[in-house]
């Protein structure tokens, strides 16, 4: 119930639209209920042949007339009612969205994507059908359903109390059946994962598959789960294949009653002829709400769990948090220290940073090299505060990034990330990120840092090109530069570069360390990459090895040393060797 | 107008293009012709079932309620109306005869009956009425009776129909699924570097789910909700021809409603899911970039954007919700009005006696069975159009021609000869996108030998295994398997002879055995321990919980990667190959673990021919033979000792990895 807080802010919003929209379902109701009543008069008069044209012109007229104001109030409640819920759809899912956003990276690598997708889309349609056709069923049921047997009371209290025996068994059996239909649904659901699950690894591993000849054997686990899955869905069949029917039995039981003891009166002259036609009509505008009943309770049962659901994401506070005492940063000069700097994934894991003290002054250069899993990327993390560290303690200008609020942070740092990340849309939003206005000059000189200039103009719409999902039309060498236009486009203090021309080729590469080899003394500027020739020209070089620094100095100093850094440099040097050698030789 | 046309045509072509997608189902349908043809059975039996309830109320008013009129003429005196409604008393009853006698002023006789007015009725005593009427009651006894045993068995017909309907459609998937799956499955690797394995999953998995939304849905709309509305048009014209034509004028407004409602909602529809599809990826997007989001502040900016979207799908949402508020209501509106013509014509018929007030009944019960279907109508039509756009997509994927279809010598040879000699000759390759990988590779490796591959990054070294075990094969030149043509053997036939060692092992969740022992049938224990014993896997396996019945999840994570490399290695040896294709792992592993697969690398490679991906000069070392390739050619070849003196690329490697 406490998540119920989350939908009703917009119950108040819309206050006005709800009132008015459940004040027409409530009259459609009532007018719904007079047409048996028409009827009951023709039939009545028909009967006794007391009646005329005229008359009976008149009912028809009656019914019409009852029929185009429900048809007019029915739109109304359908626009005020069912469209407050996709208005709480939309808000829901903004809300959802902007704290996904918030939540720091951490949370992100303990909760599966397609879960928090689930989130976005199911949960939320969860809530939307609870929220709209959920409060119109439970209306309808409980009002349509009370005027009905008001009426049928009216006209005879004996028929009534037999005609609705079946009804209790009719919510009962609802009730029963929609918990069972949902387990055995979760069921279905569970096998379709599972299959799911065989069908993708199968395909992942297409390889194994296909050296060992393991086609045959692939292919009947898949027969063999999807024999399940069809077991699980004829069980569920086996619910709602009986469930639907047995509603109608029993409102057909009620039938037979009405038939046997209500005709019986109609002989006996207890109850007119109209009556019973009327009662049969009454019964089955009762059969509606006695089904929904059980239906709405299933729908505000899932509507409640997804909002627990919901509720559950935002109130997760974001791991990194700025401390409230936290003072706004002037002007970033741009001096770090890392004092025994320790950090690990998780509370539980392993360290992959331990014991990492250095200082880079303002305007310094720091290259970072190692094999992979070294823990290089992890320490880049550190200083925005993507993670927060362990032990040990980061400094900025002398003050601990904690003490300084996170967007101050992030605003004096430009990132390259290791795996270039592009959004959909063009190369132009995803370099300035659409800050309302551009100062082209600022982009020129970016692109031209970047050497993107001579790229994009070869491209046929330039900057204005649509990149695709995860920008899937691009090279991973464009990738790159875009992603490093991007950090040098947001023109920061501190630049954190994590293997920025992996993809890119040899020339290109070396023309872009120059560009940034000029920042030298203006920005402070963290390198990290497995192509050594990057990062010679630091002022600093640090050599990463299972979470530790084991060497550290110049590229003179290192390389005058036997180590990982001496050796991968000749390894490099030669291979670039035979690169230019080939070239020549053929 | 000519833009018309022309949407109309392309409409035109859609459906037919939709009707050869249904034909292509019809092999999967015509397994099951028997299950059809009693379902179709069973379902024409419910209609007949659902049909008669309004008809035995009818009869039931008719007989026994409101009995016909046979004359009607003034009753007492001029004060009465015109006509009244006449109730006969068979006087030859002799308890009908003593209640006629009893009430002489309100029974007047006629032949061998005696007639009262049917409003005089309630001036009888209850006693007598019911002895009067004894004949009308047992009738209605009678009648509910009838009727509770049509209604049970219209339960129990519905129940049978329903799971026959389901299990009809879920073998027909399932059936469909399997050949998807075997389908892709023989399709060349090409294939899987085009379409990423998540979308080919979609496939099998959502799409055959669309399609079997669209079968149970659609048949039974075609079948009970056509049929009924095609019985109950029958039966209204029988009951009473004229009134049912009255109220069948209604039909074109509804058909037109429904037609233009479906229209319109399917655009809606589509739309919405367009949106919701967006959405979708703005979200994913949104998560996987968070770093570059929170790094570059981006969060206003992209919750701006995303708001964006969410409110025009909040829009298109809204357009769907006003065009249910206008059709809806409006379907109910033409259903009253049914009910308004019947009241008011009928009502005359039952004044002018040509149909009865049963009759009349029946036909307000009737046509509120007629307007159910077709509130449901735009629902079915997008369920079809989904599945149409799923299956659509499914036989795109069954129409790509799997290798075997490709050119090549007609019969394959399906068993290979043991491998004496493998030979690269002039090989050339490069994939599809054009960029050449292999350029005029020569080689040849004899049974028994150990051949090692070294090489930087990109050279080309996995491209060659792909060929080997046929992955891909080479744009020119030959790869000859003991002297022919390896083409000339299935692909199944090559790989049967050779185990592969991948870099990254790979696990599919089962059991450590099954990962093992792929082939269908156990392993001895014997051989099992043997295979255990010669990969090393037995310290890890007995510390797991069930031994090698432990169940691993996908992917083999709850293992360490020494753990997931000796089990790999496991399968090669179970598999028990003439040829070991190795490709070493570069990633880090624990001294321990390295120690224990280096041993049981040494085990698999003991009098085997092994090509080996070395990336630790300490492995090509132990090689008979080097390869060094350099770009996609073989730059340097021979032994260490050879190659050492050479001075070459091997060499200064060498001279660098002390």
């Amino acid at each position: 119930m406490r998540s119920y807080q989350l939908i009703r802010p917009y119950f108040i919003e819309n206050s006005q639209r709800i009132i008015l929209g459940i004040l027409c379902l409530l009259i459609v109701d009532a007018l719904q209920l007079f047409i048996p009543r028409f009827i009951k008069w023709a039939v009545d008069d028909l009967t006794s042949l007391n009646i005329d044209l005229w008359k009976l012109g008149g009912y028809a007229g009656y019914i019409m007339a009852v029929a185009v104001l429900i048809a007019l109030l029915r739109y109304v409640w359908r626009r005020c009612l069912i469209g407050m819920s996709r208005r709480v759809e939309e808000g829901l899912r903004n809300q959802l969205f902007n704290h996904i956003q918030s939540l720091s990276p951490a949370y992100f690598d303990h909760t599966r994507t397609g879960d928090l997708m689930a989130h976005a889309t199911n949960d939320i349609t969860h809530v939307r059908m609870a929220v709209g056709m959920g409060m119109v069923a439970l209306t309808d049921a409980v009002f349509l359903g009370a005027a009905a047997a008001g009426f049928m009371f009216y006209i005879n209290v004996k028929l009534t109390i037999f005609a609705l025996l079946p009804m209790p068994l009719i919510a009962f059996s609802a009730r029963f059946f929609s918990r069972r239909m949902h387990r055995k649904y979760q069921e279905v659901q569970a096998a379709f994962a599972e299959m799911t699950e065989t069908v993708r690894e199968r395909l992942a591993g297409i390889r194994i598959v296909k050296t060992y000849n393991l086609e045959d054997e692939s292919a009947r686990k898949l027969q063999e789960m999807s024999s399940a899955y069809i077991q699980r869905n004829l069980a569920l069949v086996r619910i709602t294949g009986s469930f639907y029917p047995m509603m109608i039995f029993f409102t057909n039981l009620a039938l037979v009653i009405v038939i046997f003891l209500g005709g019986r009166q109609a002989v006996c002259g207890d109850i007119t002829t109209g009556d019973f036609v009327a009662f049969i009509n009454y019964l089955n505008l009762m059969t509606w709400p006695m089904m929904a009943l059980g239906w709405v309770t299933n729908l505000l049962q899932r509507g409640a769990a997804s909002l627990d659901r919901i509720n559950v994401i935002l109130k997760t506070r974001p791991e990194i948090q700025e401390q409230p005492q936290a003072l706004p940063l002037g002007s970033v000069k741009g001096a770090l220290v890392f004092e025994n700097v320790a950090f690990a994934y998780g509370p539980a894991g392993p360290e992959v940073v331990s014991k990492v003290d250095f200082k880079i002054p303002a305007g310094g250069s720091l290259g970072i090299v190692g094999p992979p899993g070294s823990g290089k990327t992890s320490l880049l993390r550190l200083i925005p505060r993507l993670y927060d560290i362990r032990g040990g303690n980061i400094s900025l200008d002398g003050r601990p990034l904690r003490e300084i609020p996170l967007a101050d942070l992030r605003r004096a740092i430009g990132f390259v990330p290791q795996e270039p990340f592009l959004f959909s849309g063009t190369i132009q939003d995803n370099i300035t990120l659409a800050t309302t206005t551009v100062d082209p000059e600022r982009l020129r000189q970016a692109l031209e840092k970047a050497r993107l200039t001579d790229t994009i103009a070869a491209l046929p719409a330039g900057l204005d090109t649509i990149v695709g999902e995860k920008g899937v039309v691009l090279s991973g060498g464009q990738k790159q530069r875009i992603a490093l236009a991007r950090a040098l486009f947001h023109d920061a203090r501190i630049l954190l570069l994590d293997d920025p021309i992996s993809q890119v080729d040899v020339e290109t590469g070396a023309a872009i360390i120059r560009h940034l080899q000029e920042f030298s003394g203006q920005k402070t500027i963290f390198m990290v990459s497995h192509r050594l020739s990057a990062v010679r020209h630091a002022d600093w070089i640090m050599v990463m090895e299972k979470g530790v620094v084991t060497d550290s100095g110049t590229h003179e100093i290192l390389m005058s040393r036997d180590g990982y850094y001496s050796r991968t440099y000749q390894l490099q040097q030669l291979e670039e060797e035979f690169n230019g050698h080939r070239q020549h030789g053929f | 107008m000519a833009t018309d046309s022309t949407a109309f045509s392309e409409e035109k072509l859609d459906k037919r293009h939709d009707i050869r997608l249904l034909r292509r189902l019809l092999p999967y349908a015509l397994q099951y012709r028997f299950h059809f043809l009693i379902a179709i059975l069973l379902v024409s039996v419910i209609i007949l079932l659902e049909l008669s309830i309004p008809y035995l109320t009818k009869i039931t008013i008719d007989r026994y309620i409101v009995p016909r009129i046979t004359a009607h003429r003034n009753s007492q005196g001029d004060a009465g109306p015109a006509k009244t409604r006449l109730y006969h008393a068979d006087l030859s009853d002799p308890a009908a005869a003593r209640i006629a006698a009893r009430y002489p002023a309100l029974f007047s006789p006629e032949g061998d009956s005696a007639v009262i007015a049917y409003a005089d009725l309630a001036k009888l005593a209850p006693q007598d009425l019911a002895e009067l009427r004894s004949r009308d009651l047992t009738g209605i006894l009678r009648m509910a009776a009838l009727l509770l045993i049509l209604v049970c068995c219209n339960f129990a017909f519905v129940f049978v129909q329903a799971m026959l309907i389901e299990f009809i459609g879920q073998r027909m998937m399932h059936h469909l699924r399997v050949d998807l799956f075997t389908h892709i499955q023989n399709l060349p690797l090409t294939f899987f570097t085009r379409h990423p394995v998540g979308r080919l999953v979609t496939r099998v998995t959502n799409d055959i789910q669309n399609m079997h939304e669209m079968f149970t849905s659609v048949v039974s709309f075609v079948f009970q909700d056509l049929f009924l509305v095609a019985g109950i048009t029958v039966l209204l014209l029988s009951i009473d021809f004229k009134l049912a034509c009255i109220c069948l004028l209604l039909l074109p407004l509804v058909v037109l409603t429904a037609y233009r409602f479906a229209e319109i909602a399917r655009g809606a529809f589509r739309t919405l899911q367009i949106k919701i599809a967006e959405i979708n990826t703005r979200f994913s997007e949104t998560i996987q970039g968070i770093h570059v989001i929170q790094l570059f502040r981006h969060e206003t900016e992209n919750l701006r954007t995303f708001a964006g979207l969410n409110h025009e799908h909040y829009l298109t949402g809204m357009k769907q919700v006003r065009v249910f508020a206008v059709f809806m209501p409006l379907i109910e509106l033409l259903a009253s009005a049914a009910l308004a013509l019947v009241i008011y014509f009928g009502g005359g018929s039952v004044m002018e006696h040509t149909i009865t007030l049963g009759a009349l009944t029946a036909f307000i019960s009737y046509m509120r069975m007629f307007f159910r279907p077709i509130r449901d109508i735009a629902e079915k039509f997008n369920i079809l159009q989904n599945a149409m756009a799923s299956a659509e997509r499914i036989f795109l994927i069954l129409d790509t021609p799997s290798r075997a279809d490709a050119s090549g010598p007609a019969v394959l040879r399906d068993k290979a000869e043991p491998i004496r000699e493998l030979s690269f000759e002039q090989v050339k390759f490069s994939y599809p996108s054009g960029e050449p990988v292999l350029k005029d590779l020569c080689f040849t490796l004899r049974a028994g030998e150990t051949l090692a591959i070294v090489g930087p990054t990109g050279a080309g070294k996995t491209s060659l295994i792909n060929l080997i075990v046929r992955f891909y094969d080479p744009t020119q030149g030959r790869i000859m398997l003991n002297g022919s043509d390896i083409r000339t053997y299935s692909a199944a036939a090559v790989r049967e002879r050779i185990a592969l060692v991948p870099q990254d092992p790979f696990l599919f969740s089962g059991t450590i055995q099954d990962n093992i022992f792929t082939g269908k049938e156990k392993p001895s224990p014997l051989f099992e321990q043997a295979v255990l014993d010669a990969a090393n896997c037995h310290d890890f396996i007995e510390r797991l919980p069930a031994g090698i019945h432990t169940a691993l999840n996908a992917g083999g994570d709850s293992l360490s990667s020494g753990e997931r490399q000796l089990l790999s290695i496991a399968r090669a040896f179970a598999k028990n190959p003439d040829l070991i294709i190795l490709d070493e792992a570069t990633s880090y592993i624990d001294s321990v673990s390295e120690q224990k697969i280096q041993a049981a690398l040494n085990n698999l490679l003991a009098d085997r021919t092994a090509i080996i991906i070395a990336h630790r000069l300490s492995t090509a070392r132990t090689a008979d033979r080097i390869l060094a390739l350099y770009k996609g050619r073989i730059i340097e070849e021979g032994s260490h000792e050879e190659l050492m003196k050479k001075e070459g690329f091997y060499y200064r490697l060498n001279c660098m990895d002390r």
